[in-house]
């Protein structure tokens, strides 16, 4: 008997209900995560990254 | 973003590397004309077939694929890069990690777009659509994306940063994915040094198609695209993105559930139903993440929309998420089967593509570039009001493009599946239904030139900002803590506490390979049962390899972009089988390496064309296709019945054919060119005899025709002719 044989007779039709049980199961984990309260100020603080990027110390012509 | 009481003291300064970023700015800017010319091009020539001006290198099939990949990956592709290299070094307070490798990927990927720009119109492709290229420019396109990976991996390990920021995570996504998604759907067995067989066939390699093509989508267009969303719009209102938990809940819904949802594009074709079933679930899934990425981005800009009025940059930006907002609302819609089996294969997939890619991508690209011309090239913008009228032309010019279409396409849906009063179709003729659109092609026109005036703003605009910049560009130094130490793993209670996201959030490696099992596991759900089951594609007995001659003129088609006009799937729908004949099944394909099937009818379908007409009716069409149907918009092939059939091709096909496990013989195998001639002689010998012009036994055209006689005749066939066939003693029809 090939592999193909034994995935033949397998009932494929619970696929869609399963992959959204993962899905939904991986969305809830990840949504518990982001909003616990403790989590508030390291994600603010990561919020204000891309204004805090340009930090110029020295321009061409300035003494170093 | 070092944690409190976790800073090292220890500064170190550093500069980064804009002169990649200018070079990359350039390039998009001179790529987007290209693409977006031939894209009116193009237009112009399904508004009107002359157009196509009568030569091989200019019509419609084979330039169609070159506006694909101009505008994806020269346009959108550079201006990717742009974004990447120039966001990544800020948020990471790092030097790109390698000079060299900055170079090497620019000039490689320069160089695979010039590849890509002589082979296209040649009819050097492989056909599936957005992966056209050839096997040796595919092979570079994974060399050079190794070594843009490899370059953004060194500068997130030499960085100073220790929280990886959202829109590297997108980054990461892109490289990951994009990799993944390339690599699978471009496995082939090499029959010459430009022409390769997809190592699936039939359902198999559909799928394999559309899960690739859905994804470049997803991993091309959209998800590098949502980087530089997070970093450059905060940028330009000045003010933090609006929720950055709602950032991380978009990125990781849209890495979970965008790799499934591929098979909504083969919805009531021949693929499984559970697979279509599948697809469309989680595509009508992806529209709240997709939207909530869209709330997120319109959100920033609270108590910042007075500055909209005053800014060309920032109303750019909002346009852009308007359309992503209506795109990815769009998409899930056409997803829903009963939807698709009215807007597939119509107008309507144009103008939702085109409502993605001119308003979203194209853009958030001119906002970006018109944020970093005065930054890269340490100069006022030149024109601001020039600015301004590029937004208002351009925008103007996506509207009338895609009302245009949306009417073409539904103009089109409704058309094929109308019935009259006796029950029969009431447009049969299928040039009824393309006559109907002629006009809305013309609005299409208009549009697009709007757009690609608005283009050319933009590039005068960077041109005369670039002269009035300084002869040698300054290089501030930027200066910043070294990297901080990773915070000690959680005790027991993290995991509850949720602190394991937060550390990787930090580990750029951990990151990525649960990245990356996100989209193999989700990718392998649906490839393992696709390729195992073996209910998935019954067996039909009367279907059998290809001749020689027939597998030559299928490479034909391939090479002059048929597929990009005439689909070969019949959907088991009344209005289709009433018009084509009975619908397809998928034990009809699985020789075809690649699937034909096709994503647009800008002419009918021809899954069951063979027989239909006479030989010699094919010739005259091909000569010109006016003297057949008067109102036919199809481009001229005068050429194909002067050109040569080359011989040794056709045995290196047929032999890679063979490697592939198409069941030839051995004799079939050597004598290839040998049957291929004893074909072409009968069928040129019948034209002749029919009225048409005689000596064609030598020419592409013979081998066309006879590949578009075979098509769909399989199962009509008595299953002793069909045994014949396939015993090898057919080598003729």
């Amino acid at each position: 008997m090939k592999l193909a044989d034994v995935m033949s007779a397998m009932h494929f039709d619970l696929l869609a209900q399963v992959a959204l049980v993962i899905a939904v199961a991986g969305f809830v984990t990840v949504m518990v995560a982001v909003f616990l309260a403790r989590n508030r100020e390291p994600f603010r603080r990561a919020a204000l990254m891309p204004l805090a990027d340009d930090t110029v110390v020295r321009r061409p012509g300035d003494r170093a | 973003m070092a944690s409190p009481g976790m800073r090292n003291e220890r500064m170190e300064q550093f500069v980064y590397d804009d002169a990649i970023v200018r070079l990359f700015l350039l390039a998009t800017l001179a790529w987007g004309l290209v693409g977006m010319l031939v894209g009116v091009v193009i237009a112009l020539q399904l508004a009107s077939p002359v157009f196509n001006l009568g030569l091989p290198w200019t019509s419609f099939g084979r330039l169609r694929p070159l506006h694909t990949n101009a505008v994806i990956f020269a346009f959108a592709g550079n201006a990717i890069f742009t974004g990447v290299y120039y966001s990544t070094q800020r948020l990471l307070k790092a030097r790109m990690w390698s000079d060299a490798l900055s170079r090497l990927h620019f000039w490689g990927w320069q160089a695979i777009i010039v590849a890509a720009a002589l082979t296209l119109p040649l009819g050097i492709n492989q056909s599936k659509e957005y992966a056209e290229l050839e096997w040796p420019i595919d092979v570079a396109i994974a060399l050079v994306w190794v070594a843009f990976s490899v370059n953004v991996f060194g500068t997130i390990a030499k960085r100073r940063e220790r929280h990886l920021y959202v829109a590297i995570w997108f980054y990461i996504s892109t490289l990951v994915a994009i990799a993944i998604l390339h690599i699978f759907n471009n496995l082939v067995v090499v029959a010459g040094p430009f022409k390769s067989y997809s190592i699936y066939a039939g359902v198999q390699d559909a799928f394999m198609q559309w899960w690739y093509g859905h994804n470049a989508v997803a991993f091309f267009l959209t998800t590098p695209f949502l980087g530089m969303m997070y970093y450059f719009l905060p940028k330009a209102a000045d003010r933090p993105v609006f929720s950055y938990r709602l950032s991380i809940l978009h990125f990781w819904t849209l890495v979970f559930i965008y790799i499934w949802a591929g098979p909504h594009h083969l919805h009531y074709t021949a693929l499984p139903a559970w697979a279509s079933t599948l697809g469309m679930l989680f595509s009508v899934m992806l529209w709240m993440p997709s939207w909530g990425g869209m709330v997120n981005g319109l959100l920033t800009l609270r108590g910042a929309w007075h500055k909209v009025t005053e800014d060309p940059v920032l109303k750019f930006f909002v346009v852009a998420i308007t359309f992503y907002g209506m795109s990815t609302f769009e998409g899930p819609l056409l997803s829903i089967k009963s939807v698709n089996a009215l807007s597939h294969y119509t107008d309507w997939t144009i103008a939702h593509v085109h409502a993605g890619a001119l308003g979203w991508v194209g853009f958030m690209v001119f906002g970006m570039v018109y944020w970093l011309l005065p930054r890269l090239f340490q100069a006022e913008l030149w024109s601001k009001r020039l600015a301004e009228l590029h937004f208002w032309i351009a925008t103007v010019g996506i509207l009338l493009y895609v009302v245009a279409i949306y009417a073409a396409g539904l103009t089109q849906g409704l058309m094929w599946r109308a019935f009259d009063e006796t029950g029969r179709l009431a447009y049969p003729d299928f040039i009824e239904t393309t006559m109907r659109l002629i006009p809305m092609y013309w609005v299409r026109v208009l549009g697009g030139v709007l757009y690609i005036t608005g283009m050319v703003f933009c590039g005068l605009n960077a041109l005369m900002t670039w002269r009035s910049g300084p002869a040698r560009y300054a290089e501030p130094v930027h200066e910043a803590p070294s990297l901080a130490p990773m915070a000690p793993a959680p005790a027991a209670g993290g995991f509850r506490h949720a602190a394991w996201h937060r550390r990787w959030e930090g580990l750029p490696v951990t990151f990525s390979v649960w990245v990356g099992v996100a989209v193999v596991v989700a990718s392998l759900f649906e490839i393992v049962p696709m390729f195992l089951i073996g209910s998935n594609v019954p067996t039909i007995r009367a279907v059998h390899p290809y001749t020689p001659l027939e597998l030559a003129g299928r490479d034909i088609y391939v090479a002059e972009g048929c597929n990009n006009c005439h689909s070969q799937m019949i959907r088991p729908i009344r209005a289709e089988t009433m018009r084509y004949g009975e619908y397809s099944k998928p034990g009809e394909f699985v020789y075809d390496h690649p699937f034909l099937w096709g994503s647009r009818r800008i002419g009918p379908d021809l899954a069951r064309v063979g027989g239909k007409y006479p030989d010699l009716w094919h010739v005259r069409h091909m000569e010109d296709p006016r003297s057949t149907t008067p109102q036919s918009i199809m481009p001229a092939y005068p050429w194909l019945a002067r050109t040569p059939l080359k011989w040794s091709a056709v045995e290196r096909g047929v032999a890679a054919q063979s490697t592939l496990g198409v069941p030839y013989t051995p004799e079939q195998v050597r004598n290839a060119g040998g049957l291929a001639r004893e074909q072409a002689k009968q069928i040129a010998g019948a034209i002749a005899r029919q009225g048409g012009p005689a000596g064609l036994e030598e020419t592409e055209l013979v081998a066309l025709v006879a590949y578009l006689q075979r098509l769909g005749t399989d199962i009509k066939k008595p299953s002793s002719v069909a045994a014949a066939a396939g015993s090898g003693e057919g080598a003729g029809r």
